[in-house]
């Protein structure tokens, strides 16, 4: 029997998210392949950093929650999330996120860690 | 003659405000509605010319569920009721997107 070697993938995540559906097509793709066991690291870059912010409520605006299903990543194996340092400086922001488990890196370790992955798609 | 100027676009991702606010003129009024709200956390904000007086608005709800603290020493808050208002109040608009 050949060896098969699965291709990890990542998902880069750069819209905020409540302006477009950027974010939630990326959480379908994430959960898809999670739920195929295929490797999935999510990053979180640019104004996609504002999408692990703690204390959005989509709802207000009606706009469903799609940040709330974030909490199943563990239950899908989503345990490799990635943000950027940088980008949350930029913004003023600090690591006051609503999951756990999320790595902030710095520009160099994110590139090196994006960048160690077979496929990329960005949103 | 005054301009309402409504921001839906964060700085963070496009220059939108940054054109907003070199032609703006006195006693012109500025809503941050949609991603704008993402303005109240950039430091372009405070180069606003203050001898211009611009009033400074945000959508209350919108800037919340982002969870965008609103420094009502600087900004005032309105409903989407409010922003129909100030496009009455003032002569022309411009949407920022």
């Amino acid at each position: 029997m050949p060896q098969t070697t699965l291709k990890t993938l990542a998902i880069l995540n750069t819209k905020a998210p409540y302006s477009s559906t950027a974010g939630k097509d990326a959480l379908d793709i994430a959960l898809i392949f999670g739920s195929f066991e295929q490797p999935v690291a999510l990053f979180f870059q640019g104004e996609g950093v504002r999408q692990l912010i703690s204390g959005q409520d989509g709802s207000m605006i009606n706009v469903k929650d799609y940040l709330k299903t974030f909490a199943a990543f563990e239950f899908y194996d989503i345990e490799e999330i990635y943000v950027c340092q940088t980008s949350l400086a930029q913004r003023g922001l600090v690591d006051d996120f609503h999951i756990d488990g999320v790595q902030v890196l710095n520009r160099q370790d994110f590139a090196q860690k994006l960048t160690a992955q077979q496929t990329i798609l960005r949103f | 003659m005054t301009t309402l100027h409504i921001v839906r676009q964060s700085v963070f991702n496009s220059d939108d405000f940054s054109q907003c606010i070199q032609v703006l003129g006195i006693n012109d009024v500025i809503t941050f509605i949609d991603d704008g709200c993402y303005n109240l956390q950039h430091s372009l904000i405070s180069t606003i010319d203050k001898s211009l007086n611009i009033q400074l608005t945000v959508i209350e709800q919108h800037a919340n569920a982002r969870a965008i603290a609103i420094d009502e020493n600087i900004i005032a808050k309105i409903t989407m009721k409010d922003l129909v208002t100030l496009t009455f109040a003032n002569n022309t608009v411009i949407t920022w997107q």
